[in-house]
């Protein structure tokens, strides 16, 4: 069956249909977060902040003018968002840990290394500058291209290639250290 | 560093990489928030389409009541047109014919002269 298009998704959605409104949550989670953790740095405030996003994205889908681009705006809102949240970080203290983030996988030995490493991943990533952060996770760990970068995040293709050579060359040597088999295990 | 490095590297990033089947429970929890929104947009939804027939009726039926009525009145005026004289006349077939003269010239100078069904009429009524 033809995969829906965005624009026909927030369509539908508008109506209050359930299954498209989902399938633009499981198309954009992902590099939701990946926006949202190059913005705040922590995992468990980058996944309040997706799902804060996507409740506004939902309230507001009347102001999607172009839902040809709902990802560009979407994601907007989850910068937005993003930031907002690092204003009001006090809002985290004391927040229940969503069901999404129970450990049901590794050891505590496991999860403890690996707690480690992201805390080193996050602070060298946190040597690159925002926008730099985004484009290195949605290339890297969503796997998106250039073009589709440039399209999502309304820059042109050149800029992003520019800023990812220049994240690439910062993470080089931040994580030159970093021996593979911690995460391979 | 090797491009894949880094890239399994910041993939220890994705909360999905300790814990499998994160990104369905993830999702889930966002459609139980959204049920409620999704509820309201369907019932405003339900509630536009019910507005929109509504007002159609209410201006349709005034509309073709009218409608009906000047059908009406059209084919009762056709069927008088058409109640005429079942052959036509045309003013050569009136010269050639045994029309007396006096007949002839009320029909083309008197109050028969006014209109071409007042003509016929009269044309009609004086045959011999």
């Amino acid at each position: 069956m033809k995969e829906r298009t965005d624009a026909e998704l927030v369509t539908r959605a508008r109506s209050g249909h359930a299954e498209s409104f989902g399938e633009l949550v499981r198309r954009y989670q992902q590099p939701a977060f990946s926006i949202a953790l190059s913005v705040i740095g922590r995992q468990q405030d980058a996944e309040d902040a997706v799902q804060e996003s996507f409740m506004v994205a939902l309230r507001r889908l009347e102001d999607c003018r172009n839902p040809d681009r709902f990802a560009g705006w979407f994601l907007t809102i989850v910068r937005n968002r993003s930031r907002n949240l690092i204003r009001r970080e006090s809002l985290r203290r004391g927040d229940p840990i969503p069901a999404s983030a129970a450990n049901t996988g590794p050891s505590p030995e496991k999860a403890a290394s690996l707690a480690e490493l992201r805390e080193s991943l996050q602070e060298a990533l946190k040597k690159l500058s925002e926008v730099q952060r985004e484009i290195v996770l949605l290339h890297d760990l969503e796997g998106w291209k250039h073009s589709e970068i440039a399209e999502r995040l309304g820059m042109p293709s050149g800029t992003v290639r520019s800023h990812l050579h220049f994240a690439r060359k910062a993470l080089r040597v931040e994580l030159s250290g970093w021996r593979d088999h911690v995460i391979t295990s | 560093m090797e491009d894949e490095k880094r890239i399994r590297l910041l993939r220890v990033l994705d909360p999905a990489h300790d814990c499998p089947g994160y990104w369905e429970r993830f999702r889930t929890e966002i459609m139980d928030r959204a049920a409620f929104e999704l509820a309201r947009r369907r019932d405003r939804a339900r509630e536009s389409v019910e507005l929109v027939l509504s007002g159609w009726s209410r201006s349709l039926i005034p509309v073709a009541l009218a409608a009906a009525v000047i059908a009406a009145i059209m084919v009762g005026s056709e069927a008088v047109r058409d109640s005429g004289p079942g052959t036509p006349l045309v003013l050569e077939d009136v010269l050639a014919s045994d029309f007396s003269d006096e007949v002839l010239e009320t029909a083309i100078t008197g109050e028969a002269h006014s209109s071409s069904v007042a003509f016929m009429a009269f044309v009609e009524g004086n045959r011999p």
